[in-house]
This record gives structure tokens, C-alpha cells and sequence, in this order.
């Protein structure tokens, strides 16, 4: 792997830990949630996020794929 | 209460970032770049600030000059999407800086705000963790251990400690009476300690004029220990003919104290210890076997030393910590010192180590760091055993080759077929083996 591509994926590895990050803090909160201390319907929206972000998460590793396999065909 | 800027690029999660922080009982603003990082401390002053590494108009970092110029400057914790980055920003601002590595959990954010995270590493000896206040070690064994007093705190249940001299029944007796959040006192008594006579004294109290010397009332230990735990060492040893009386009170969680005829209701735990394996006691007949059901509902098996030997450095460290508190000295252990407490098998467990550590700092240099360690571990009641270590510097491979052939037939009983199994070569090599030691004829 050449420095190019490093640079490359770092980016796309950047990008697909931005969403699970937000799984994390959402999951933190449908944990407050349960516990009483944010309204319950914040959990539901929380919930409905981190199915969100699981897309986004796919996604991000969906295109890194096409970026590593298109400079693969490209040498 | 903390006044808490967080600077990241990602809405969502300063979003939700937010709700946590604030419900942690701290204010917060955001900011989403570095320019509105800027403007916010130019309103306001921080106490904390939580800076993502990567911004939209530049790395985190460019911030740091702006916060040194600031009449109060915030503490800073980066937020890296890669704990590789650590290096890097370590090099550029110095070692004093928190981290937050994606994904972050809640947890960790209350942790950095309020200054209690890596504590461990820093300062070392000082926070070696006493599990319930009392117990000391790391292994899984130790682990198990505090898995069962957690468990059986949350019960009544009377709790019989077997284990060896030394592993620290009464120790852990504390630390059940630490877990179980009880209102009563923690009372010790040792069965073996009293005579005949006086044990019953001892265990139900008295009433004055009951014998020759009761010149007062005595409350009893169980009396005692009202509401809390009552601790009774060396059952075993305590006279079978008294059994019947100490059943009773375990029965019907009454007592009449001796030459008196008020019954008195008691209510504690009791936690017994023996030093007898659970087998022994049954076949000795030093415990009723009705008695032993009562006392043993939840029998607790404290792990010998030599069997979390991993522990050994831990509890060194903690016990010469304790010393130098006490004596105002500082003593530390070298890295080597502790391999070679650790390779010694400690029959007199824990409380041997502790004995020799307390030993080897009385003959230290109190001026001085270093400890001097005996050249040999010993104890005169150590069991025998194997005085050369199994591995040490200095032996040729033939040696030690030729003593684990020989410790290994003596464990097969000579079944040099077996043998060879276990020590993974042919019954021809052993053989050869055998031959090249003289110590087997050519016919055999």
C-alpha cells in the first residue's frame, strides 16, 4: 500500500467513525432514557438515529471499498 | 459545577454530547469550528474545554495558543478519532492533556471532567485497589473471590471460610461485613483462644455470680454483634460438648446467657473459619454435622498465595507502602525483587509475605530507596520443598533437563512410557536419556 492510499483510507476510516461514534453517545442515552433521566421519548428518536448511523456506517465502508478498488485498477 | 465548551464538527453528537454534560450538572456551549471556538472564548470564560482534533477550518490545535493567552486557562481534552494521535499531539503540547478517543462513552466524559481518569498509572503504589475495602489482588482466582462475597452480602447467609494459615479468612470476613451494608458492628472472636469454661461465656455472656470471678453481667458476642457480623475463627477447635449450645443459637437465634434464664433474641451473620479442608472436618468429627449445615449455607474456598502468585506484587508493594506511611520512609521494590518474592511459594501465604516484607524493611537502610532482601526466603514452618528453584541462571540445559526427567518419572510412578508422553519426546530419547545418566542397565 502506497502513502496515497493511507491517505486514503484514513479519511474513509475518519468517515465511518464519525456514525459510530454517534451510535455510542445515542446508546448513552437510551440508557438515560431507561433510567428516567431524559424522557422516554427521547430514547425512541435515540433509536431511531442509531439505525441511521448503522446506514451511514455501511455506507462510508461501502465507499472505501470502491476508493481502494478503484486506485487498485488504476497501478 | 463546570463551565464546559465543546468544540466538534458533528451535530449530533454535540447534540446528544450536551444532554450528558448537562445532565452531569455542568453548563455547556458548542461550538461547530474553530472561529466560533474563538468567539465563545472571547464572551465567556471555561473551566474545561472538549476539542475535536479535526475541524472544518483547521486541527484543534491551533486553539492553544489563543487558550495560553487567556487570564484563566481551561483545562483542554482532545477528542481523537484515532488513538494513534496521541503521539503526535503528546509532542506538540506536552504530556498534561486528557484524551477522548471515538467512540465515546458517557463514562469517560465524566471522568475527564472531573480529573480522575489515568489516575492509575500516574501515582502508581498509592492507589493499589482495595476491593471492599479490604482485599487485595488482580487474579482470577481473587476475582471468583469477590464474585461470592458480592453475592452472598446481599443475603443473611451464614458463610463458612476454608482455606490455609494465613490467606486471610478473617481479612475477607471484614470485606463481607464491608459489602453487606449492614447497621451493626463487626465483632472477632477466636474459638481455639478460650478454655471449656469460658467459651460459652465468651459466645452467650454471662450473668453475675454464674461462677467463681463473674463478678458482672457480660453480653456475649453474639449479643454483640446485634444487627452486624460475628466472626468465629477456629471453629474447629472449638470443644465438640459446647457444639450443642452454639446449634441452639443457631436454630432458634436465641441466647441465654450463662447462669441466667432470660432468653435473649440475637440477629447477626456469622462467618466461621477453618483451616481444616472441608474433607477433614467431616471425617474428624472436630464438627457436628448439624452445626456444619447451619454454619456452612454458603462455604467461601480463599485461594493459597502460591496460587495467584500474580497477586504477590501487588500485595508487596501494598504492605512496604504501608510501612513506609508508617515509618516515614520510601522504600520501593526493584522489578527483580519482585520476581523473586513471586517465585517463592509462600506456604505461609499472605501472612508470611507480609511478615518477611516487614522483615526485609527493617533491615534496609531507612535513608536509602532500595530494600535488602534476605538471600533466602524461609520460614521454619514452611513445608519442605525444592530448595534450588526450578530455573535460574547459571544451569546448564543438561541439568535441568536431567531433573525434570527424573521429577517427571517420580510423578508416573517410573511409567517411563507415560513419562516420555508428558515430557514430549520418545520412549527411545528417554531411554537414551536414561542410559547416558548410568542409571539404567543395559538389559532393562
Amino acid at each position: 500500500m502506497n502513502e496515497k492510499d493511507y491517505a486514503t483510507l484514513a479519511r474513509h476510516v475518519h468517515d465511518a467513525r464519525k456514525p459510530l461514534n454517534r451510535i455510542s453517545m445515542q446508546a448513552e442515552l437510551v440508557k438515560m432514557a431507561l433510567d428516567g433521566d431524559v424522557p422516554p421519548e427521547r430514547a425512541k428518536q435515540a433509536l431511531d438515529k442509531i439505525i441511521i448511523s448503522t446506514k451511514d456506517c455501511s455506507e462510508a465502508l461501502t465507499e472505501m471499498m470502491e476508493a481502494l478498488g478503484d486506485s487498485q485498477s488504476e497501478s | 459545577m463546570l463551565t464546559v465548551l465543546l468544540v466538534d464538527d458533528d451535530p449530533e453528537f454535540t447534540d446528544v454530547a450536551c444532554t450528558i454534560i448537562e445532565f452531569l450538572g455542568h453548563e455547556v456551549l458548542t461550538a461547530a469550528n474553530l472561529d466560533e471556538a474563538r468567539d465563545w472564548l472571547t464572551k465567556e470564560s471555561f473551566d474545561h474545554i472538549l476539542l475535536d482534533f479535526m475541524l472544518p477550518d483547521g486541527s484543534g490545535v491551533h486553539l492553544f495558543e489563543e487558550l495560553d493567552a487567556l487570564p484563566k486557562r481551561p483545562r483542554v481534552t482532545l477528542i481523537t478519532g484515532h488513538p494513534s494521535v496521541r503521539g503526535i499531539i503528546k509532542g506538540l503540547c506536552g504530556p498534561n492533556i486528557d484524551y477522548l478517543v471515538k467512540p465515546i462513552q458517557r463514562e469517560e466524559i465524566e471522568a475527564v471532567l472531573s480529573g480522575k481518569k489515568e489516575k492509575k498509572s500516574e501515582t502508581g503504589n498509592a492507589t493499589i485497589k482495595k476491593y471492599f475495602g479490604h482485599l487485595i489482588g488482580e487474579s482470577p482466582s481473587m476475582k471468583e473471590l469477590y464474585k461470592l462475597i458480592e453475592r452472598v452480602s446481599r443475603t443473611s447467609a451464614n458463610v463458612m471460610l476454608l482455606g490455609e494459615s494465613g490467606v486471610g479468612k478473617e481479612v475477607v470476613a471484614e470485606a463481607i461485613h464491608a459489602a453487606s451494608d449492614v447497621e451493626g458492628p463487626y465483632i472477632a472472636t477466636n474459638c481455639g483462644a478460650f478454655s471449656k469454661e469460658l467459651i460459652g461465656s465468651e459466645l452467650f455472656g454471662h450473668e453475675k455470680g454464674a461462677f467463681t470471678g463473674a463478678v458482672g453481667r457480660k453480653a456475649g458476642v453474639f449479643e454483640q454483634a446485634e444487627n452486624g457480623t460475628l466472626f468465629l475463627d477456629e471453629i474447629t477447635e472449638m470443644p465438640i460438648d459446647m457444639q450443642p449450645n452454639l446449634l441452639r443459637v443457631l436454630e432458634n437465634k436465641v441466647v441465654i446467657r450463662v447462669g441466667g434464664t432470660k432468653t435473649i433474641p440475637v440477629n447477626c451473620r456469622v462467618v466461621s473459619a477453618t483451616n481444616r479442608q472441608m474433607e477433614e472436618i467431616a471425617e474428624s468429627k472436630v464438627l457436628r454435622e448439624d452445626i456444619y449445615f447451619r454454619l456452612a449455607v454458603f462455604p467461601i474456598t480463599i485461594p493459597p498465595l502460591r496460587e495467584r502468585k500474580e497477586d504477590i506484587p501487588l500485595l508487596a508493594t501494598s504492605f512496604i507502602a504501608e510501612l513506609n506511611k508508617e515509618n516515614n520512609t520510601s522504600f520501593a521494590w526493584k522489578d527483580a525483587q519482585l520476581d523473586t518474592l513471586k517465585a517463592y511459594d509462600w506456604p505461609g501465604n499472605v501472612r508470611e509475605l507480609r511478615h518477611f516484607v516487614h522483615r526485609a524493611a527493617i533491615m534496609s537502610d531507612p535513608d536509602k530507596q532500595d530494600i535488602e532482601l534476605p538471600k533466602t526466603i524461609e520460614s521454619p514452618f514452611a513445608k519442605k520443598q525444592s530448595t534450588t528453584p526450578a530455573l535460574q541462571a547459571g544451569r546448564t540445559i543438561e541439568d535441568v533437563e536431567k531433573e525434570l526427567i527424573y521429577a517427571t518419572l517420580e510423578k508416573v510412578n517410573g511409567n517411563k512410557t507415560l513419562a516420555a508422553e508428558m515430557l514430549g519426546i520418545s520412549t527411545k530419547t528417554l531411554y537414551n536419556r536414561l542410559h547416558a545418566y548410568g542409571d539404567l542397565s543395559k538389559d532393562d
